[in-house]
């Protein structure tokens, strides 16, 4: 009878405690997203979270730029790395899963864009931050917003903008969002990049913690480049477009033609480099004389136009990407150059540029190699052998193509090659380079079957000096932050946009000679007049369209903009429909090496020039219309 | 008063009398004592009352008990009667336990029922009295009066078993037509009886078919007694340990005979498939360990996370693991829970059926011991088959040129040449991995003991068993370690039932159960990947030791220069991994009887407690692996080379896995009342609350780190009138901590009726035919919280990772900062997912031997969170929005049909069915506007796949040009042709239709018998399913392709023996062949989701057969048993099914660990 008077108690105790109590499991400090503007250190956080989205100028996975052009191809079946754009080269885009999807894919500016939204909407309740810092950050959200809504424009045409970001709780109706009028998103995106320049730094000064960080220079920089993309053919006057249009009929694209569009970017471009020389930027020259060692000029020409690009914070760049280094593609860059270790795993050497490429770069005199009347154009795939002029850009006594003779610094800079000179790497004295021998059984043939060049050429150009080859599979690479943007490319778009607006001039030849002077190129003019069959040529403004074009894809090459340029003038549909070739990699003798092979047929439909939106987004927003063609 | 005098002098005589005699009731005080006479006299007084009013009538009892204690129901007796019992305990021991049930009879007819001869026990009434006295047991005596013994007795002896050879205590054993001639059997089931010669001996026992023998002189009659199927499942287990009658159900409860789920496997979730019905099971994997059978009981509803069943063992929930530790001798029931009325009292966690065991506990009297030993050969059911090395290299070059001319051929033809006439297996090697890994069979051993027993104040049931499971995998002798799966489990188990007083009694439970597992690194199924992943002419497994290098301690491994390649021998004997699990149960039950306050009240408290833990530790060398070179074709000499010199070691490295702790805390309270009022008025009630905690030591973020909770009250209330007509009202009252507070708690109530039909008066002339007729039907909500994604914690909150990736900035990028990023948007509306669930069944019982069961059902879920598919991307969320709009519904029937007899000479046949069908439908499902009918989801089943149309293959490249685009990466002629189903000149997304049957079975069924003769007994078991699709793994058996999925190891997939018979090939352009064109890269046209590689999943299998003998009882004595039998069976023995290349019951993981056959022989001793 005890146990029972004890059990009453104990039953109704353990009925009482079923009160809601039990259930509140959740402490008061849980993570929200309140927590994110609490204090400065975290907002920081969110701003950082901000940049997170900016693109891997550097990836060879998933920077269309690198591998779904035509400056780089591989071998097949390829195995080296993830490389899905080469797939887009390869014309098998689509719509079910379109590749390199940054609609709807793995990686969305569109969440960067509501990012930037809620940080600039956010930051003013930062207790403990002053006024001057709230307004930096928030430029510098509009800048990352604005590059967002430029990089999905880039890709997709018009696009919806997203000024302000719709509640979570918006309706089925409310959240079907519309493409809008081409000239729109370019005039959002200008007016984004000009509210934020007003309170940006036109430099960094604490460079120890914030370089890489949005500026003044960035912003003006990328407005100039903006508004050249919205004055070039492919949104300018394009009659392609014609008709394209929303649901609702509203028409996407302007087909009339205006030439202001080029003078307002001539003048963003001048206020840009304007601005950049007053932050003291200027053409990177390589700085002579390491160590012991005196090099020769022919080395250091073609040293500062390499280390223009892979020079850490060198004074021509002018927006380096910190979150974006480069170092796989540095690996995949470098072929197996010590002959002692060609088993080394991390000197991939995967990366080929098709012959296109290498015909592309000029003569040593400065002219398109099939417009030098002293240059063998036809005569340019027989054999030659290499003599003691060619010191400093061949191999002494190698016998190679006629095509790697008397070309320009640029050529000998950007490209590695049978027969080629590889100076850096350890190899400090320029008497004394690594050779590159590629023929079949020598060191960088392809010894592996998942480490070769198929065409035979290496971008030497993305290659830092300063990495060594160790022994085993030792590759120490030194990183750089990938230029987005660089003062020389600044100074072509400018000569471009001059020569678009006005014709040739002579701030036109003026900036164009500056990037040719630095390439240890005679003037334009000059060059012209003395080498080439038309010595006319650039005082049209067709043909210095021409030399402006080609000048920019010579000085840029492998930096990621001639898949743009391409697309932005209109001449993706002809240059993407050349086949890609390559030497006859596999051959022994010269006579069988040099042979031209072709390893694919490229095919670019006027569709390619912008990606598809994927099915399913489509069909989730009816409103959205697919881009032309798909 | 002086009825109380007159008692107690009676008493007094009888104990003079008796001398030996004590006044028992129960263990009673003298108080009790007083107060029952007290009783006894207000009766009285009450008796002479209604003898006053004229109405005279005896007392009338009602009782109905099964395996009842038998002092339990004299209580209940005396109780009812007012009259006293007086016995010795002793001689009640012989009939501990009793079944009966009568209806408004005079005590005589109870005494009757209860003690003829039979029980070996008599009984004289004398003034309210009850005196009991023993028949001596396993003697001559009868309790014949002289006059009617007839000249020619004879004397019965024998043993009785039930059919799987255990003695059957307390069986009546009487002769035809003269019911007080008769005894029992005792406690090792054997009994002894004089009859006279000719007439018939009936033995009977409730829960078992009744047998009848001549008597024609035999001296020995053993008997095998046979359950009765009508009376299968007597009493059927229901939720929180309460008790119906199977005659009185009115949910949806099947309860399975714990032996049917014995079978040669230490993994009872492999025995579920077919036995019961109204659960869809079936088996992926046989690799000890990762054997796991996927089970849900009527099919899948819910498209969030939980579908599967709730699993309880002695209240407690528990995962699949534990239930597939279990040892089926320790089960006392196992019950299934399917409508919405018999898991109501589980309310929300009850949501997708529940499965319900309890574990034996012990009965009073001296220890009995069982023991069995089982001892197996497991071996793969069926092996792929892989083409030869020749045809391998063949093909991969052709493969290589179809594709591009330009292609490498990664083999010369004299390779292929040496390599046919196999001249050096070495330098030329054609390894075949499969053989090289694997050992044909494996052999498995199992141990069981337990003894159970006890006095009147304590019984206990102990149990203990080991297993120990192997796998096919070799060992290399130049390891010291054993790289092979061995998985040995233990479990320890002890349930003992104290009686603290009268009315309260106390049980604790304490179980612990153990895996230690040593296997290789990557586990077992990863090695039969491996091996469909590996080259078998790029090198060896191993090369020979050179005896000039025989100072090397390491195994030098083949490999070659341009790899690495991964070797799978190496991965396999490079090391070993350990884990062990514990699992470890307290549980403290108390049960007091409230009967003292008003009758049928009792309370019921039960803690527990329980851990879990883990950890895994792996220990590994790096291989050192050789290539060769340098080969001599004169001499066949060649070198090797070592290859990864810097990377390879020769001793042990370690690595610790990971080590996971979780604790359960769970407490349980129920108050219950259950009883009849005048006779045909039964009446019960049930209220339960429940509090449960989770805790896991390594949640892996705060969120989940914090404690899991649940809590509900719930109750349930039954109405039952005279047996015919059934009523039920139960609600669940839940509250979970998921939820946002205004809504977290959720009410679901569920009702239910039954008719037994065949109960009626004017059913009567029909009952011989049809036994049993009875119509069920119940209705009722049911919640559920495990909604979403387990790690979605709290719906109500955001979640941020406040450590998401960031930036970093800086001249030399070092300062960096993580960002931030919501992986769940706050939504105080999200609440608990619904279902409608009914439940219509019918009950048929033919001839007392065939019964059958047939139950509709039909189930509404509703509100099910899914995601706000509307949302585009454009709207840069980084986690979807989700919202409690989803509906689906079910339905299916579950059917079983029990049919058992036995013939006069020993022998008895069971023959058992049953059969499942339960499909599902979209009814609401969150998708964009199709325009498409085909797209929508809308009134498919859960686990409908959608896919292409593959038409057939393309004929040339023309075709290929002038076909509908395929947006797949490249194709060319060989390659899939897809249909364009919405002719809009592309294949896409909105091609895709409906394919195949869901992936989850809609029909699972199951059918067996068994017989005995004699000592013999047979029996066999069928098991299939149907409408079930599947799709062969495209990208796994791609041959030649690099698909093992990791950057650092080349790879070549093998080639299976059936694409190499059967491909499209330039030469041989078959537009229907199994295989498409060759290629040495992935063709991700083809691997599309399509109808070209979906195959039916349906088979029939012989799942089971076993032979069995029992040691004639005289024997079996001479050895000190009580018991003997042997038994061999076997499962998996043969199938039939459409597909061959692996069996079929893997379905889509067929690549993986092969589902096992086995061989088992064992032995069951009772001592």
């Amino acid at each position: 009878m005890k146990l029972n008077k004890m059990i009453y108690p104990l039953a109704l105790t353990i009925v009482l405690t079923a009160c809601d109590k039990y259930l509140n499991v959740v402490p008061d400090n849980v993570a929200t997203i309140d927590n994110a503007f609490s204090m400065r250190n975290t907002a920081e956080k969110y701003l950082f979270t901000c940049y997170r989205y900016l693109p891997s100028h550097a990836s060879l996975t998933s920077n269309p730029a690198h591998t779904a052009g035509d400056e780089y191809w591989f071998y097949t079946p390829f195995i080296g790395f993830d490389a899905p754009g080469w797939q887009i080269a390869r014309s098998n885009q689509g719509v079910v899963e379109p590749i390199l999807n940054y609609w709807d894919g793995q990686s969305q500016p569109f969440q960067g864009i509501r990012d930037c939204n809620i940080l600039m909407e956010n930051i003013g309740r930062v207790p403990d931050m002053d006024e001057v810092e709230k307004k930096r950050w928030i430029a510098e959200a509009k800048f990352l917003k604005a590059y967002y809504h430029f990089w999905l424009l880039r890709m997709y045409g018009p696009i919806p903008l997203i000024r302000e970001n719709l509640p979570i709780s918006a309706g089925v109706e409310e959240v079907k969002v519309t493409r809008e009028p081409i000239d729109d998103g370019f005039a959002y995106i200008v007016q984004l990049l000009d509210e934020a320049a007003a309170d940006l730094p036109p430099s960094i000064e604490d460079e120890q913690n914030e370089l890489g960080r949005i500026t003044r220079t960035i912003a003006l920089s990328t407005k100039a480049l903006v508004l050249s993309t919205a004055a070039s053919p492919l949104f300018n006057g394009n009659t392609e477009y014609v008709g394209y249009a929303n649901t609702d009929g509203q028409l996407l694209f302007n087909s009339e033609y205006s030439v202001e569009k080029w003078r307002v970017a001539a003048e963003a471009c001048h206020e840009a480099i304007n601005l950049c020389h007053e932050m003291g930027l200027s053409l990177h020259r390589f700085s002579e004389g390491i160590g012991q060692f005196q090099l020769s000029p022919e080395t250091v020409t073609q040293m500062s136009i390499r280390e223009a690009v892979t020079e850490r914070w060198n004074p021509e760049i002018i927006w380096g990407n910190t979150n974006s280094t480069a170092v796989a593609i540095q690996r995949e860059a470098t072929p197996p150059l010590d002959p002692a270790n060609v088993s080394n795993q991390n000197t991939k050497g995967n990366l080929a540029p098709p012959i296109k490429i290498a015909e592309q770069f000029y003569s040593i005199h400065g002219v398109p190699i099939n417009e030098d009347k002293t240059y063998d154009y036809a005569g340019r795939y027989n054999l030659r052998e290499a003599t003691a002029d060619d010191k400093y850009r061949l191999q002494e006594g190698y016998t190679t193509a006629g095509l790697h003779f008397d070309r320009e610094p640029r050529f000998y800079a950007s490209l590695a090659f049978d027969g080629a000179l590889w100076y850096g790497q350890g190899r400090r004295d320029d008497n004394d380079p690594w050779t590159v021998r590629s023929r079949l059984g020598q060191p960088q043939s392809k010894v592996s079957s998942n480490r070769y060049s198929i065409t035979g050429y290496w971008p030497k150009k993305l290659v830092n000096y300063q990495n060594t080859i160790g022994t085993g599979n030792t590759y120490t690479i030194r990183y750089y932050p990938f230029p987005v943007m660089r003062l020389a490319d600044l100074y072509l778009l400018y000569a471009e946009c001059l020569n678009e607006y006005s014709g040739p001039g002579e701030d036109t030849y003026a900036f164009l000679d500056k990037v040719r002077e630095r390439a240890g190129l005679p003037p334009v003019l000059e060059a012209w007049k003395q080498y080439a069959r038309d010595p006319e040529k650039p005082t049209s403004q067709n043909g210095l369209r021409n030399i402006i074009q080609q000048e920019r894809l010579n000085e840029l090459a492998f930096e990621g903009h001639r898949f743009w340029d391409l697309r932005r003038w209109k001449r993706a549909h002809i240059e993407l429909n050349q086949p890609i070739t390559g030497w006859d990699i596999d051959q022994e003798a010269p006579e069988n090496y040099y042979r031209v092979r072709t390893l694919f047929n490229q095919s670019f439909l006027m569709r390619d020039y912008f990606w598809p939106i994927s099915e399913s987004s489509l069909i989730r927003n009816r409103k959205l219309v697919q881009s032309p063609g798909w | 008063m002086n009825q109380i005098t007159k008692i107690h002098e009676n008493q007094n005589k009888i104990m003079h009398n008796a001398g030996k005699y004590h006044c028992v009731l129960h263990t009673v005080p003298i108080k009790l004592l007083v107060m029952t006479n007290l009783t006894i006299f207000f009766l009285t007084l009450g008796c002479l009352q209604l003898a006053m009013g004229g109405t005279a009538n005896g007392q009338q009892i009602t009782i109905d008990a099964r395996n009842t204690d038998i002092e339990t129901v004299l209580a209940m007796v005396e109780k009812q009667s007012g009259y006293t019992f007086f016995y010795k305990k002793k001689d009640l021991q012989r009939a501990r336990s009793v079944n009966i049930r009568i209806k408004n009879a005079p005590i005589e007819d109870v005494l009757n029922k209860l003690f003829t001869a039979d029980r070996g026990i008599t009984y004289h009434i004398q003034d309210k009295v009850v005196m009991l006295k023993a028949v001596p047991p396993l003697s001559r005596h009868t309790t014949l009066p002289p006059a009617q013994v007839m000249r020619q007795d004879i004397e019965v002896r024998g043993l009785v078993t039930d059919s799987t050879g255990q003695p059957l205590t307390g069986v009546s054993v009487t002769v035809k037509d003269k019911s007080t001639v008769g005894t029992a059997t005792d406690n090792n089931g054997r009994y002894i009886l004089t009859v006279p010669n000719g007439s018939t001996v009936v033995f009977s026992m409730m829960g078992f078919e009744p047998q009848e023998f001549q008597i024609d002189r035999q001296q020995v009659i053993n008997v095998v007694l046979v359950e009765s199927a009508s009376a299968l499942d007597d009493v059927v287990v229901t939720a929180f340990g309460g008790r119906v009658k199977r005659t009185d159900m009115i949910g949806s409860i099947t309860s399975v005979t714990p032996k049917d789920l014995k079978v040669p496997s230490s993994n009872l979730t492999t025995a579920l498939a077919g036995r019961v019905a109204g659960m869809i099971a079936y088996q992926r994997s046989g690799e000890p360990g990762q054997d796991n059978a996927d089970f849900f009981i009527r099919g899948v509803t819910s498209f969030g996370y939980k579908v599967d069943p709730l699993i309880l063992i002695d209240n407690i929930e528990v995962t699949a693991t534990e239930l597939a530790r279990i040892q089926v001798d320790d089960i006392a029931n196992f019950s299934i829970m399917k409508d919405a009325t018999a898991t109501a009292l589980y309310g929300a966690r009850g949501a997708n059926g529940v499965i319900l065991i309890t574990t034996k506990q012990g009965a009073e009297g001296p220890a009995k011991i069982n023991f069995r030993v089982e001892n197996s050969i497991s071996m793969p059911t069926t092996n792929i088959r892989l083409a030869d090395p020749v045809t391998y290299m063949e093909l991969h070059n052709e493969a290589v040129r179809t594709r591009d001319p330009l292609g490498d051929q990664p083999y010369p033809q004299e390779k292929i040449d040496r390599t046919r006439e196999g001249v050096d297996p070495y330098y030329y090697p054609a390894t075949d991995w499969r053989d090289a890994l694997f050992k044909r069979y494996t052999m498995n051993q199992r141990y069981n003991l337990n003894i159970s027993g006890g006095g009147n104040v304590a019984r206990y049931y102990v149990a203990g068993a080991m297993t120990n499971d192997h796998g096919v995998l070799k060992v290399d002798q130049r390891n010291n370690f054993n790289n092979n799966i061995r998985l040995t489990s233990y479990n320890l188990r002890s349930n003992v039932n104290v009686n603290v007083t009268k009315s309260t009694e106390m049980i604790i439970r304490m179980n612990g159960n153990f895996d230690d597992y040593t296997g290789p690194i990557a586990g077992g199924r990863q090695m039969y990947n491996m091996v469909m992943q590996a080259n078998p002419v790029k090198f060896p497994p191993y090369y020979p030791t050179p005896p000039e290098q025989s100072y090397l301690k390491h195994i030098q491994f083949g490999n070659h220069a341009e790899g690495p390649y991964r070797n799978p021998y190496a991965e396999m004997v490079k090391g070993y991994r350990d884990y062990s699990r514990s699992y470890v149960l307290a549980q403290l039950e108390l049960k007091q009887d409230f009967s003292f306050l008003t009758e049928g009240l009792a309370f019921r408290a039960l803690m527990n407690t329980n851990r879990t833990s883990y950890f895994d530790v792996s220990r590994s060398y790096n291989p050192f692996y050789y290539g060769s070179h340098s080969y001599n074709r004169r001499t066949g000499e060649f070198e090797t080379e070592i290859l990864n010199e810097n990377e390879g070691t020769e001793y042990l490295d370690y690595e610790e896995g990971p080590k996971e702790v979780s604790s359960v805390f769970y407490l349980e309270s129920a108050l219950s009342y259950n009883r009849t009022f005048r006779e045909k008025h039964g009446l019960s009630g049930m209220l339960v609350y429940i509090m449960q905690q989770r805790l896991s030591a390594n949640a892996g973020s705060l969120q989940l780190s914090l404690p899991y909770r649940n809590m509900g009250l719930s109750g349930r209330t039954t109405y039952a009138f005279d047996n015919r007509y059934f009523a039920e009202f139960n609600f669940g009252y839940n509250g979970s901590e998921r939820f946002d507070a205004s809504h977290r708690f959720g009410f679901f109530p569920s009702a239910g009726l039954a008719w037994s039909i065949s109960n009626e008066k004017f059913f009567e002339p029909v009952k011989s035919v049809v036994s049993n007729l009875r119509l069920r039907g119940t209705y009722g909500l049911v919640g559920n919280d495990a909604i979403g994604r387990p790690e979605d914690r709290f719906f109500y909150l955001s979640n941020v990772n406040m450590e998401a990736t960031g930036a970093v900035f800086g001249r030399d990028n070092e300062y960096s900062r993580t960002g931030v990023m919501v992986t769940r948007y706050a939504n105080p509306h999200i609440t608990w997912e619904n279902a409608k669930k009914t439940n219509l069944a019918l009950e048929v019982g033919l001839f007392n031997k065939l019964q059958l069961q047939a139950d509709y059902f039909t189930e509404h879920r509703y509100n099910i969170l899914m995601a706000r598919d509307f949302i585009p991307s454009t709207m840069g969320l980084t986690a979807s929005v989700r919202a409690n709009v989803g509906e689906a519904s079910a339905r299916g029937i579950d059917l079983s049909a029990d049919y058992s007899d036995h013939f006069g000479n020993g022998s008895w046949i069971q023959g058992r069915a049953n059969f499942t069908y339960a499909t599902s439908a979209y009814k609401v499902f969150e998708e964009p506007e199709y325009n498409e009918w085909w797209a929508s989801r809308l009134g498919y089943s859960i686990n409908q796949e959608w896919g292409y149309i593959a038409e057939r293959l393309f004929v040339d490249d023309y075709e290929v040009a002038n076909s509908p685009r395929q947006n797949f990466g490249e194709y060319m002629a060989g390659d899939i042709k897809y249909r364009d189903v919405n002719r809009d000149g592309q294949i896409s997304e909105l091609d895709m239709v409906p394919i195949g049957y869901p992936t989850v079975p809609e029909v699972v069924y199951g059918f067996g018998m068994s017989a005995g003769i004699k000592n013999f007994d047979f029996s066999v078991f069928f098991q299939g399913l149907a409408r079930e699709s599947f799709r062969i793994g495209v990208a796994e058996t791609s041959p030649f392709i690099d698909n093992d999925g990791d950057a650092a190891f080349l790879s070549n997939n093998a080639l299976l023996q059936a694409y190499a018979d059967n491909h499209w090939s330039e030469s041989n352009r078959n537009l229907y062949a199994l295989w498409p064109r060759l290629s040495p890269t992935r063709v991700e046209n083809n691997i599309q989701r399509s109808t070209w590689f979906q195959r039916d999943g349906s088979f029939l299998r012989l799942k089971q057969a076993e032979v069995g003998y029992t040691l004639p009882a005289v024997w079996a004595e001479r050895l000190w048993m009580k018991s003997l039998r042997v038994y061999a069976n076997g499962t998996n023995l043969l199938s039939w099914s459409k597909f061959k290349l692996w069996d079929v019951e893997m379905a889509s993981n067929g690549l993986g660990y092969p589902v096992q056959r086995v061989f088992n022989l064992g032995l069951f001793i009772q001592l």
